[in-house]
């Protein structure tokens, strides 16, 4: 069945057959829904099971993306896990602690998240330090200061904010009492990703990055520009879910925001997006995210132990590795053919 | 350099000796002076030291500079109090492996001695301490149980973030048995420890649990980040106002929803109790030979709801809560 929906498309063209591991992950968002239907019941099935797990699915989603971008040219951003803090305790220190209008508030949390992304780009950049390792070390310095400067200025870990009505209905409102959102918000980073990755000349940029960074410099690709760039991205979206959570909780904390580090990799890589670079896509990356957010509050409505999520994330993530690997086997031994 | 410094030390020496006789030296033990918590404690025993100084005495806080080596370096501070001559000591047992050698020094040298903040009765009998100030975890947990089952809430969940920490196993524990002792029952929804600190996953577990299970009317959170998440969770799920929320601690925003009525009660250890009362009992045993048969003194759970939430806000403001 699949085999044959990939073949008919494979005959337009090599960047669609790229995209093929799609195909895997729309397979597996459909199992692992189904699955957690039949054991979720009614509720999970009802709007109130959606918007809890798109509410999840926002915001890992919108650092999955520019993540996602990141690994398609061949790096790795760790720092995101810190940036989410740092920028929330931004946004609450300047207009909880100092009292200043939300929009400054706001545009310094995610100044604080571009200036982090830059210097991971330089970084990489400049030096032949592997990403892994920069983002890493970053991640660690941003933790200290963020710990230091708020101990420092507010003499506590975590700082209350009560958000300003037009910045929480922009940022941190729940539709219907139910969506968040940033589910909205998540949708329009989605469409400017995929405009930039699949539609403008940026895309094929990024993807030859991945692929052969020596060869696209030869071919005239600005490759530092262009990871800088993507560095800034990452930094800027982690920034602006960490204003998101202080307009939704009206708190920020110097702790938290680790768990976007493995989760959002996760969505990336049950996504199909090749953990070596050079392959993937962002429809991809959306479904990752899905069935990710579908299997972690699943559990809930299932009833189920909540270490059990843990355990299906853990093995969803080598089975779609496994069978990205497959599908892409598949999709080059049938290109070859035609050929 | 060298010159200031004796000078210190001669001014130091000539301090001491002019009180040394007057009244009670009592020296402090306790977390660093900048902890928002702490700072509430040291203000207590200070307030209490003012009758000390009135009557020729002192009080001495000693608090280390981090808390990277906590055990050993308050048990360096707790010799630091004996070598300078104090009269009575009070002290957190936090790390009994590192510190309980150097408080049974201070028993040894006849110096008498307040367990606080923790370690328990436990600690106090252990170490032959006069007594023990202090909030007990379990009860903070059961304070909540039996205000929100007399509140009419009879079936209650516990969210624990950080399943197998013990002080935290020990609020839950409290919750539920609190609500049985009123008539109803509870139980506790363990979040995968990735969650902790995220306020979103709190939040939509919180939601999806009191979805599946319509018959849950209270809730009970560990700490103020998680009940704002848990709150939230709440009205995501369309029950605001038919699910009632306690959390452990407080601060700005929750003192605000107490006011507002969206979250029922906080449970708060006082800490300005435990060293005030700590500094009393060891100033008027010194002073005057008094003692206080009450054994353990719990200086928490202490409640704070709608009906006391200004007072606590003009506390908040005072810097004792």
């Amino acid at each position: 069945m699949s085999s044959n929906s990939t073949s008919s498309r494979s005959r337009l063209s090599l960047g669609r057959l790229l995209r093929l591991p799609e195909t895997g992950s729309f397979i597996g968002f459909v199992v692992v829904y189904i699955f957690f239907a039949i054991l979720g019941g009614a509720v999970f099935v009802g709007a109130p099971g959606w918007s809890s797990w798109l509410n999840i699915a926002a915001e890992v989603g919108i650092i999955a993306l520019p993540v996602g971008l990141l690994m398609i040219a061949g790096e790795f951003d760790i720092s995101v896990g810190s940036i989410v803090p740092a920028s929330s305790m931004t946004v609450a220190m300047l207009s909880g602690h100092y009292d200043l209008p939300a929009a400054i508030g706001i545009l310094g949390g995610l100044s604080v998240g571009v200036l982090i992304g830059f210097v991971n780009g330089l970084l990489v950049t400049r030096t032949t330090i592997p990403s892994l390792i920069v983002t890493i070390g970053v991640m660690f310095a941003v933790m200290g200061l963020t710990l230091g400067f708020a101990v420092l200025l507010k003499g506590s870990t975590s700082v209350s904010y009560v958000p300003h009505p037009t910045a929480k209905y922009l940022l941190g409102q729940f539709i219907n009492y139910m969506f968040n959102v940033t589910i909205l918000w998540w949708l329009g980073f989605a469409a400017l990703f995929f405009y930039i990755l699949h539609i403008s000349p940026l895309g094929n940029w990024i993807f030859a990055l991945g692929g052969d960074r020596e060869s696209a410099r030869n071919a005239g690709i600005p490759t530092s520009k262009v990871t800088i760039g993507l560095f800034m991205a990452s930094g800027f979206c982690a920034a602006f879910v960490g204003v998101a959570q202080v307009m939704t909780y009206q708190q920020a904390q110097v702790a938290g925001g680790q768990a976007f580090i493995f989760n959002s990799i996760m969505c990336v890589v049950i996504g199909g997006v090749l953990l070596t670079g050079g392959a993937g896509s962002i429809i991809g990356i959306l479904l990752g995210t899905m069935t990710f957010a579908v299997v972690n509050q699943g559990v809930f409505f299932a009833s189920l132990d909540p270490n059990a999520g843990s355990i299906i994330v853990g093995a969803l993530l080598l089975v779609a590795v496994l069978s990205n690997d497959s599908f892409r086997k598949l999709a080059i031994s049938a290109a070859a053919k035609k050929s | 350099m060298k010159f200031g410094k004796f000078l210190m030390t001669t001014a130091a020496l000539a301090f001491s000796a002019t009180t040394a006789f007057a009244g009670a030296d009592i020296f402090v033990i306790g977390g660093k002076p900048d902890d928002p918590f702490w700072s509430r404690v040291k203000m207590g025993a200070e307030d209490a030291g003012k009758v000390a100084e009135a009557q020729g005495g002192s009080v001495t806080w000693l608090g280390p500079q981090n808390y990277d080596n906590l055990g050993p370096d308050a048990a360096e501070l707790i010799r630091q109090a004996i070598d300078q001559g104090a009269d009575a000591i009070v002290g957190p047992d936090w790390v009994p492996e590192a510190m309980d050698p150097a408080f049974e020094a201070v028993v040894a040298a006849g110096i008498p001695l307040v367990i606080y903040n923790a370690g328990g009765i436990e600690a106090a009998d252990r170490l032959g301490a006069m007594n023990y100030v202090g909030a007990v975890d379990y009860k903070s947990g059961h304070a909540a149980g039996v205000y929100l089952a007399k509140a009419g809430n009879k079936n209650g969940a516990c969210v624990n973030t950080l399943p197998g920490a013990a002080n935290i196993e020990a609020f839950c524990n409290g919750f539920n048995d609190g609500l049985v002792a009123g008539g109803g029952t509870g139980s506790t929804l363990q979040l995968p420890a990735t969650s902790f600190g995220d306020s979103t996953a709190v939040a939509q577990a919180v939601r999806a649990h009191v979805l599946q299970n319509p018959e849950i009317d209270a809730m009970f959170a560990i700490g103020d980040q998680d009940t704002n998440a848990a709150i939230s969770g709440i009205q995501q799920a369309g029950k605001a106002g038919s699910v009632a929320v306690c959390g452990m601690n407080f601060n700005d925003s929750i003192l605000a929803n107490i006011k507002a009525g969206t979250q029922a009660c906080a449970i708060d250890q006082q800490g300005y109790q435990q060293g005030f009362f700590a500094v009393s009992i060891l100033n008027n045993h010194v002073m005057y030979g008094t003692t206080i048969p009450t054994r353990e003194i719990l200086t928490g759970p202490g409640v704070v709801d709608a009906s006391n939430v200004d007072l606590v806000i003009a506390g908040v403001e005072a810097g004792a809560r």
